[in-house]
């Protein structure tokens, strides 16, 4: 990321504020980028334009991997004495927070989820009042990690699930409609894989199991063929 | 498609539980099982069943007194050769079941389907001795258990299974309330093959045993997945020992590929014989 980047950011990026002084910076391509902008605009629309310094939290859901998170968030960290909390769902957590020790808790608020609540990880006790109070005001409820090492868990087991059912379609086992299904009235999953991906957005799963695939080089987190076609990954 | 007599070979849990489904769709139905005690132990438990579902009030009794008589316990050479399908529940070992579809094949009347409830043996290579014109009618019926509750049956074509036979089994089963899914004939099917990695990569996410993190991930997976029961939690009900047996079985089919690599976590449950509930010891305890 070139530097400045982070300036750039804040004149492009939508910053918003509430009671508690926090600013979310959050790209238009989040899926929760309307609900985001509709509830904290609607609180505090006129001090939207506010400058970093008066904010007590800054809340980044960026959609960025590891390496590009870390370049960001550690000029983000130079241009504010706030907190930070970031959406490390398509990231290597543990060295996230290694290398940016002014974010201290991680969200995962990326991929759709059919429960409307959220994993999150706390590295001290007022980010875990902040990430709580934030994840409420969102209608939320965050369930909490005890740490954070590769990464959060739900995002990256639902992407193997999804994965796997791309192969099979690659494979030519079934059809969507089947092998959603099956998942469904076989072992009572909440949504089909196929469904539950197109939920998610195939781009972002298949960014979080290439990410996977680079960080520890296992070749089980390559990704379908199937998936990329379908995900229009190049 | 007409079907009036079912057998069911094995009457295991799966073989109890699809006899009692088909009993309740009002079919006549043989249970078989090699050892005949077994089988009509078997018999005792389905009509205990059926009484309770009545006590329950989700049976009328008037029905129930009509499927009783309609489900016989029979020796194989003694079943009726007329039958329209015969499932085959029996344990999971292939030369056996093999040997039991020659003997059907000769047993049976020409236009009777034969089919496997197997989870792990490929459909193609079960019916592969059999005669070219019964090989069109055998093919995969996968239940899940328990049968008579579980919707799903997976219906999974062999090479030479005739798909009209398919399709119109998948209508009847249909018609009859359950959702029949017709899928090719490769490892796994498509539940044990696609949900592989609820238990796969939850387990790599823990690594090593640690009851606090087995905690967070089933949590994680209930309350922010959505699903009914965590991994580890449901891994302590299905049987540490037969879903370690499942994923070794879906990694060899696959050659060895990657993303069915069974876990060494698994490996060590199973070695010291924590199977899971029925050894009151898995993941968790049940002390």
């Amino acid at each position: 990321m070139e530097k400045g980047m982070a300036e750039k950011l804040k004149k492009d990026f939508i910053a918003m504020n509430n009671e508690s002084k926090t600013l979310v910076i959050i790209d238009e391509v989040h899926p929760m980028y309307e609900t985001i902008k509709a509830q904290f605009e609607t609180r505090n629309a006129k001090d939207a334009m506010a400058s970093f310094d008066v904010y007590d939290l800054v809340v980044d859901l960026t959609i960025l991997k590891t390496k590009n998170k870390i370049t960001f968030l550690k000029e983000l960290a130079r241009t504010t004495k706030a907190e930070i909390i970031s959406d490390l769902t398509l990231c290597w957590g543990e060295m996230v927070l290694k290398e940016t020790p002014k974010v201290t808790g991680a969200v995962s608020l990326l991929f759709y989820s059919p429960t409307n609540n959220v994993e999150y990880y706390a590295g001290t006790e007022k980010a875990q009042t902040q990430i709580e109070g934030f994840l409420k005001q969102l209608g939320k409820t965050g369930v909490k990690h005890q740490d954070l090492k590769l990464g959060f868990h739900y995002p990256r087991v639902i992407s193997m699930i999804v994965n796997e059912a791309y192969f099979a379609l690659g494979d030519n086992l079934a059809t969507p409609e089947s092998i959603d299904l099956a998942m469904k009235f076989g072992v009572n999953y909440p949504l089909g894989p196929i469904e539950w991906g197109q939920k998610i957005g195939l781009k972002h799963i298949i960014n979080l199991l290439s990410e996977y695939s680079e960080i520890t080089e296992d070749p089980r987190y390559r990704v379908s063929t199937a998936l990329k076609m379908t995900g229009k990954y190049i | 498609m007409e079907i009036k007599n079912v057998v069911v070979i094995g009457t295991g849990t799966m073989g109890q539980g699809i006899a009692q489904w088909f009993l309740q769709q009002s079919l006549i139905v043989e249970m078989v099982d090699n050892n005949f005690e077994f089988a009509q132990a078997g018999q005792s438990r389905i009509f205990d069943q059926l009484d309770t579902l009545v006590t329950k009030g989700k049976l009328q009794a008037s029905d129930v007194a009509n499927f009783k008589p309609r489900l016989k316990v029979k020796k194989l050479e003694e079943i009726n050769p007329q039958a329209d399908l015969i499932v085959e529940a029996i344990y999971e070992d292939k030369e056996a079941k093999k040997e039991l579809f020659k003997k059907l094949d000769e047993m049976m009347k020409a236009d009777a389907i034969i089919a496997s409830n197997t989870s792990s043996f490929p459909i193609t290579e079960l019916g592969k001795d059999l005669t070219e014109a019964r090989q069109k009618r055998f093919l995969g019926l996968h239940f899940f258990n328990p049968a008579t509750i579980m919707k799903l049956v997976e219906v999974i074509n062999g090479l030479e299974t005739d798909r009209k036979i398919s399709t119109n089994l998948i209508t009847w089963f249909n018609q009859k309330g359950k959702v029949a899914c017709e899928c090719n004939d490769a490892p796994g099917f498509i539940v044990n093959r696609v949900a592989r990695n609820f238990y796969g990569e939850s387990l790599r996410a823990v690594e090593s045993y640690d009851l606090n993190k087995i905690k967070e991930v089933d949590q994680v997976m209930r309350e922010v997945g959505g699903f009914k029961m965590g991994p580890f939690e449901l891994m302590d009900l299905i049987g540490i020992d037969v879903n370690f047996s499942v994923t070794e079985s879906v990694y060899k089919a696959f050659f060895d590929e990657p993303r069915f690599k069974p876990h060494r976590l698994q490996k060590e449950m199973v070695d010291g014989k924590r199977y899971g509930r029925k050894t009151k010891k898995g993941f968790y305890s049940y002390e």
